[in-house]
């Protein structure tokens, strides 16, 4: 038991350096910079503008209040694709202090997700006021907020640490994972619906695109904020078991391997 | 107080790849291929068996490449060795390398707490020890500027100063005191001995025999990997000069 709780309890230990090194990610990001946080925000409000033209404007998909509806699902698609890209640089950023400083390796990808979740909250109001402007005014939905971003933080940790550690092995992953990030945020209902997915007419399309273990996190954040209302059980139910089953198999997979990552910088 | 370190058995192999296979591409390609893999092996421990008892003082000798920096690593923790059982009770400071943890763009004032928590102390214990730590650096008011504007020797005394203040109680110490003028080295073999005093473990490696000898109780001299003398420092650093091929008894002991 112990062998098993033990990388855990040196984590904790190093909590301070998690904290410091997203910290100092936040600091180089909001305050060297005029702009500030504007640079953070700016890319969601771009990618709504885009969206929204193309999708609700030329292509007329026919979602009432489309920018709301978009960005609860882009903000945590956001976290997810962006922590995981940066993770996989993580350890290679990092070798020089991972050559000398017996600090647990997790901490690298693990400060990268928590300062991407640090911007998730923060775009969370400007969030707010764009759904206020629309006629969807928060409500008390807007408290599952809270456990949905515990969930997709899980969820991002498992798939940050298991890229964090293969980019050590296989460099050209690199590639691999910008294509599974691009195509994997097209077959997720963030821009469309889920509803199209199940009006699909062949049912082996529909079975594969409905095992979207990201759809039920990203669901958990468009129900409060685009419907009102708290989540399906069914829902949650799914999004916490991916959620602990990335967690769970990313902590396995890097505390297995990790003491292998030296040989390969 | 606790601090000792234990190594039972311990082998350290590195693979020497010719072309070290970095890309998945390759990795799938090698299944096709023949490798002769054992060709590509080195071994930079065999078979290392020793005690430090805590508060002892050990030095650790060798030629170049003989497997100092990798024992202090393993030692320290950074690396894992291939075969064997390393213990160590106590709380580790290693100085493999002056401001290992610092951040270039940061100023020296935040690097000290960087670098404290990268060992995993917390941000408080280094406030308390921060007016310390600045004043044994004698930094003054560089310590608000960004360390990537000091000098080699600013560099390593502000590494030194944090170091040697975290209250350790396993000193691991690789050749760092080369760094420096006479009077800062000076300054800190004074400090070294007050923490050995105070009950600390200390491991020490140096290619200066004079202060191998006038620090430790005991010294360990690794020759290609394998430990070949434990014991006093006076006979080790003579068989350190034999194995060297410069053997002349009566010069072991240079003032």
């Amino acid at each position: 038991m112990t062998a098993l709780t033990q990388p855990f309890s040196e984590l904790f230990r190093y909590r301070e350096l998690i904290a410091l090194l997203v910290g100092r990610d936040l600091k180089v990001r909001y305050k060297r910079s005029v702009l500030g946080m504007a640079w953070t925000l700016l890319n969601p409000i771009l990618q709504t503008a885009v969206y929204t033209l193309v999708f609700s404007k030329i292509m007329k998909i026919g979602v009432p209040g489309f920018p709301v509806f978009l960005l609860a699902g882009l903000l945590p698609w956001t976290l997810l694709s962006v922590s995981c890209t940066a993770s996989a640089h993580s350890l290679l950023n990092n070798q020089g202090l991972i050559r000398k400083v017996a600090a647990p390796q997790a901490v690298y990808p693990l400060s990268v997700v928590g300062s991407k979740l640090v911007d998730l909250v923060f775009s969370l109001a400007p969030l707010a006021v764009l759904a206020m402007v629309m006629g969807r005014v928060p409500n008390w939905s807007w408290t599952f907020l809270l456990p949905a971003v515990l969930l997709a933080g899980a969820f991002t940790v498992g798939l940050s640490l298991v890229f964090s550690s293969l980019m050590v092995f296989f460099r050209d992953i690199r590639h691999l994972i910008d294509i599974l990030f691009q195509v994997w945020f097209y077959l997720t209902p963030i821009i469309y619906p889920p509803e199209y997915l199940a009006q699909l007419k062949n049912p082996w399309i529909r079975g594969v695109l409905g095992f979207n273990p990201a759809a039920p996190i990203i669901r958990c954040f468009q129900i409060p904020i685009y419907e009102r209302c708290f989540p399906d059980a069914a829902t949650v139910g799914l999004a916490a078991l991916f959620a602990a089953a990335s967690l769970a198999g990313g902590f396995w997979l890097f505390l297995s391997v990790q003491d292998r990552h030296i040989h390969y910088f | 107080m606790p601090g000792n370190i234990t190594f039972s058995h311990v082998d350290m192999c590195f693979r020497m790849r010719r072309e070290k296979v970095t890309t998945l591409k390759e990795a799938v390609l090698n299944r096709f291929r023949r490798r002769n893999r054992a060709a590509d092996e080195l071994w930079a421990l065999r078979g290392i068996t020793f005690d430090v008892r805590a508060g002892e003082s050990v030095g650790l000798i060798g030629h170049n490449g003989s497997g100092k920096s990798t024992l202090l690593k393993i030692a320290a923790g950074v690396l894992k060795p291939t075969h064997g059982v390393v213990t160590v009770r106590g709380r580790v400071s290693p100085m493999i390398e002056l401001g290992a943890g610092f951040d270039a763009e940061l100023t020296g004032r935040d690097n000290i707490f960087l670098n404290g928590v990268l060992m995993g102390h917390s941000r408080r214990e280094m406030a308390r020890k921060f007016d310390r730590i600045v004043e044994f650096s004698e930094l003054g008011e560089f310590i608000d500027m960004p360390v990537k504007n000091y000098s080699s020797g600013m560099y390593a005394r502000l590494g030194f100063a944090i170091a040697a203040d975290v209250d350790p109680e396993i000193l691991i110490i690789d050749e760092v005191l080369a760094v420096g003028d006479e009077r800062f080295q000076a300054k800190c073999m004074a400090r070294i001995r007050t923490i050995r005093e105070g009950g600390c473990t200390i491991f020490y490696v140096s290619h200066g025999m004079a202060s191998v000898t006038d620090l430790c109780d005991r010294v360990l001299v690794l020759h290609h990997g394998q430990l070949v003398f434990d014991g006093n420092p006076g006979r080790a650093v003579e068989l350190y000069r034999e194995l060297q091929g410069m053997a002349a008894p009566g010069i072991a002991h240079p003032a």
